[in-house]
């Protein structure tokens, strides 16, 4: 069979382009009799996955915050474009702190870190830190670049 | 277990806080009126009131874990599969591991294991907050005495 996804790396698909090659080779494949759905969930996963690799590996600047949109958009299924890194997860993307727990642990699974939502929480209960901190998606971002630093320190 | 107050906890075996773990016991009645309706002619245990098992067991756990000043309410169910049918009389055992607690939540894996086999399985995950009342709390530290937890160790340990 020839193969169902072609692209150079350096073009990788936009997040919903990859979803709609997911599904489009779905239909192929669903044709012999494989369970149409996972393979558009396991396709889609498959380039949300390669798309991070790549943009991590060929744009080190702005990985940060298109892994976690990614995240989000996948988690809360929020459309990708609407997530901006001046976003603030909780005022502009209406996630709640349940959500907000799901899209913790995909980051620490991504970034091989644990974010401190405990100590975040309570500073900003104490009103030692502003909300604004943490869940603005750039400052986010740079959180999660500090503690990355840290680890490898 | 009394299905229709919502006590599904018979006893408590063994809670091991410093292995965030625990292990309940729970007893399907052969009787209750909940059968009449699920199912008429073929009693079941309801999938729910199994999620709702592993829930309290969890629940006890992260109340341990808490020293019995907050109080875990459930938040969300994911994963949650029941693996075959569960009926009056049987004894259930019922087992959680707390994989998270901070930031207000508690997240668990819990399941139900009958003559060592899994039946049921799930992650749930809890809100955890303070007591919202003085009687809600006295009444869960009477209700777990009953079950039998080990006051002594969580409270002052």
């Amino acid at each position: 069979m020839a193969p169902l996804i072609a692209f150079p790396v350096k073009s990788a698909p936009p997040l919903n382009l990859g979803r709609r090659f997911a599904i489009r080779a779905a239909d192929r494949l669903a044709v012999e009799g494989w369970p149409r759905g996972s393979i558009v969930r396991g396709l889609a996963h498959g380039l949300v996955g390669c798309q991070n690799a790549i943009t991590i590996r060929e744009l080190p600047m702005s990985s940060t915050f298109d892994t976690i949109a990614n995240i989000i958009s996948e988690t809360c299924d929020i459309p990708r474009e609407t997530i901006k890194p001046e976003s603030h997860a909780i005022n502009d993307l209406g996630i709640d702190s349940l959500d907000f727990l799901d899209i913790a642990f995909a980051i620490d699974k991504a970034f091989g870190i644990k974010l401190p939502l405990e100590q975040w929480t309570q500073e900003v209960n104490d009103g030692k830190a502003t909300t604004d901190q943490y869940f603005v998606l750039k400052n986010l971002s740079t959180r999660i670049d500090e503690l990355v630093a840290a680890k490898g320190a | 277990m009394r299905i229709e107050y919502f006590q599904l906890i018979d006893r408590i075996v063994d809670l091991n806080l410093a292995g965030s773990t625990i292990e309940c016991e729970a007893t399907v009645p052969t009787t209750s009126t909940i059968f009449e309706g699920h199912f008429p002619g073929y009693p079941l245990m309801p999938g729910v009131l199994l999620i709702e098992t592993m829930a309290q067991t969890s629940g006890w756990l992260v109340v341990a874990a808490n020293r019995f000043e907050r109080m875990p309410f459930l938040a969300a169910v994911k994963e949650a599969k029941l693996r075959t049918f569960i009926t009056p009389g049987q004894v259930l055992a019922v087992n959680a591991d707390l994989n998270y607690e901070g930031s207000g939540y508690a997240i668990t894996e819990a399941r139900i294991a009958v003559n060592g086999k899994t039946v049921c399985d799930a992650s749930l995950t809890f809100r955890v907050v303070a007591f919202p009342n003085a009687e809600m709390s006295s009444q869960m530290r009477e209700r777990a005495a009953e079950i039998g937890f080990p006051l002594e160790t969580p409270a002052d340990g």
